[in-house]
């Protein structure tokens, strides 16, 4: 056995990655001792163009496009932080649709995480079958806002559209549905060869080392670390629709699947008893004035804290416009996971952390 | 025996590359090759490696650095292949056009054959848009398989080293005019 170091790269074009991120593995046999990554790919400036080309009534539509997979948590985020800064209130009924968009959101993202993960594991049938399962989610979205994945939904003051009668019984059944569909999925997770046993103990992160390199959303909760920004804020109303933190211990892919999993239940009851209980009012309320002065929002994405920066001076433009996002902020704990694993574990390794790049070039 | 021509027709293998798009066209790709759309009913499989792919999809309104590795899989991809332009960002820029570090749509750097609308382009235009390309396809590989004799050689022009110099020279230029652009701003 030589102790000669071989330099892998792996991107930025790759069959088992969704967009262009260049890692350089620097391996000893089969050991990965170092990893040096490139995420820049994808960068647009979008920061630079929402004080330079678009109002501030119009960013919200911008941001959403930074990132297709949490495109309602942008928005949502951008809207509640320039709210905070203009006059006015949003009414019960426009919160309660927001939650429910972001949790149906949240569901759709975490199942192709799950997808992702079992086809990296050689499990093609299962990521087939998780794709099936999350169309009617997909469905669900299309019909409360008009479009499968850019929804354009949220707005200054409120949401754009109302939810029909026919919709929520649409919703009770097909959520109905999806809740036996996860509990089979849990318990393929929890006790097929393939998918349990390849992934106890692959890719562990400890509960110290989650601390100290600042590890977000699932991440940091499957290695028992209590943070979640739904459970630390009272901006929207989760703490009366039911919502539970849902952690796990080992820190390793099957409790990153497991808090996953678990989680996706969770936004069902949420979604289920937002349904039965829409509070009666407007959808849109009027804001007046132009935001002045300094705000810093934050709210829990599908990946963990997403934090927006927003500073007005009373103009149609803004000042400045920052946004914090949550695989920006993992990538150190990503880094300290990938050393002294397996190279031929990798893929899998990177698939279980549902990184997003064009939310951490922007 | 052995029929490429036939095996292209039947089973085109699709390239994917992602050249700062928002990711949204990239998840309605993946779920029209998944059960609901079955894009893998026309034999259309996902493969990552361009030498053995036939349609090239595009996502992103290609950004400042992922324009060489754009020409690079296209000129690796082997002759005929078609190029499809998904969403409306890679069509014209979109919502991203004259940010300070995109490029302004794909047509700027290679031949685009199919331009697919919508931001995020549904799965069902993707499918329309793929199901055009192959027409495309078949169109262009019975352009290759002319007899030789009768309406002349193959020009040099169109082997594959070639079809790089055309993609390098459409950067250049695109980068002229660019620098003229900003030149106009300045003055």
């Amino acid at each position: 056995m030589s102790k000669k170091i071989v330099q892998i790269p792996l991107g930025s074009q790759h069959i088992s990655l969704l967009e262009p991120v260049k890692f350089k593995f620097s391996c000893e046999n089969e050991k990965i001792i170092d990893v040096d990554s490139d995420v820049g790919f994808v960068h647009r400036g979008i920061e630079r163009a929402c004080t330079t080309k678009f109002k501030y009534d119009k960013i919200a539509y911008v941001v959403a496009r930074v990132c297709g997979l949490c495109a309602i948590t942008h928005s949502l985020t951008y809207t509640m932080s320039a709210e905070s800064l203009l006059e006015g209130e949003v009414s019960m009924k426009a919160k309660y649709l927001r939650v429910l968009m972001v949790e149906l959101d949240r569901i759709h993202s975490h199942m192709l995480c799950l997808s992702h993960v079992s086809e990296n594991a050689g499990y093609e049938a299962l990521f087939m079958q998780i794709m099936g399962d999350r169309e009617p989610i997909m469905n669900l979205q299309e019909k409360i806002s008009g479009n499968r994945v850019q929804f354009d939904y949220i707005d200054i003051g409120g949401v754009n559209r109302d939810i029909s009668l026919s919709v929520e019984d649409d919703i009770k059944v097909s959520l109905k549905e999806l809740r036996g569909k996860i509990e089979d999925l849990i318990n393929e997770f929890e006790n097929n060869y393939t998918l349990s046993l390849r992934f106890k103990g692959i890719g562990a992160l400890s509960l110290k080392e989650a601390q100290e390199f600042n590890a977000l959303g699932p991440i940091a909760r499957a290695a028992g670390l209590v943070t979640d920004v739904r459970s630390e804020s009272n901006d929207l109303p989760y703490s009366e629709i039911g919502f539970k933190i849902v952690t796990s211990s080992g820190g390793d892919i099957y409790a990153r699947n497991m808090v996953r999993l678990h989680e996706i239940l969770n936004s069902i009851t949420m979604c289920e008893n937002i349904v039965s209980g829409i509070p009666e009012g407007e959808i849109k309320t009027k804001f007046k004035g132009k935001p002045n002065g300094e705000a810093l929002f934050r709210l829990e994405a599908p990946r963990g804290e997403l934090m927006y920066y927003v500073k007005g001076s009373s103009k149609p433009m803004l000042d400045r416009l920052r946004i914090k996002t949550p695989t920006f902020a993992s990538i150190p704990a990503f880094v300290e996971i990938f050393k002294g694993q397996e190279y031929a574990n990798a893929p899998a390794i990177l698939a279980s952390f549902d990184p997003c790049m064009s939310c951490t070039a922007k | 025996m052995f029929d490429l021509k036939k095996y292209r027709k039947k089973s085109p293998w699709i390239l994917h590359y992602n050249a700062g798009s928002c990711n949204g066209c990239d998840i309605e790709i993946l779920a029209s090759l998944a059960p609901k759309y079955d894009l893998e009913r026309f034999g259309v499989l996902n493969t990552g490696n361009p030498k053995q792919s036939d349609v090239f999809l595009v996502t992103g309104p290609v950004t400042f650095r992922s324009r060489e590795r754009l020409v690079e899989l296209y000129t690796q991809m082997p002759s005929p292949k078609v190029v499809i332009a998904v969403g409306s960002c890679t069509c014209s820029g979109g919502v991203f056009r004259d940010m300070y570090n995109v490029e302004d749509g794909i047509d700027n750097y290679i031949p685009v054959d199919v331009y697919v609308p919508g931001c995020a382009s549904s799965p069902e235009l993707i499918i329309d848009g793929v199901v055009k390309a192959l027409e495309i396809l078949e169109q262009k590989s019975k352009e290759i398989e002319l007899p030789k004799k009768l309406f002349g050689t193959i020009k040099e022009e169109e082997g594959v080293l070639n079809l790089r110099e055309m993609a390098l020279s459409v950067a250049q230029k695109s980068e002229q005019i660019n620098a003229q652009k900003s030149e106009q701003n300045e003055n």
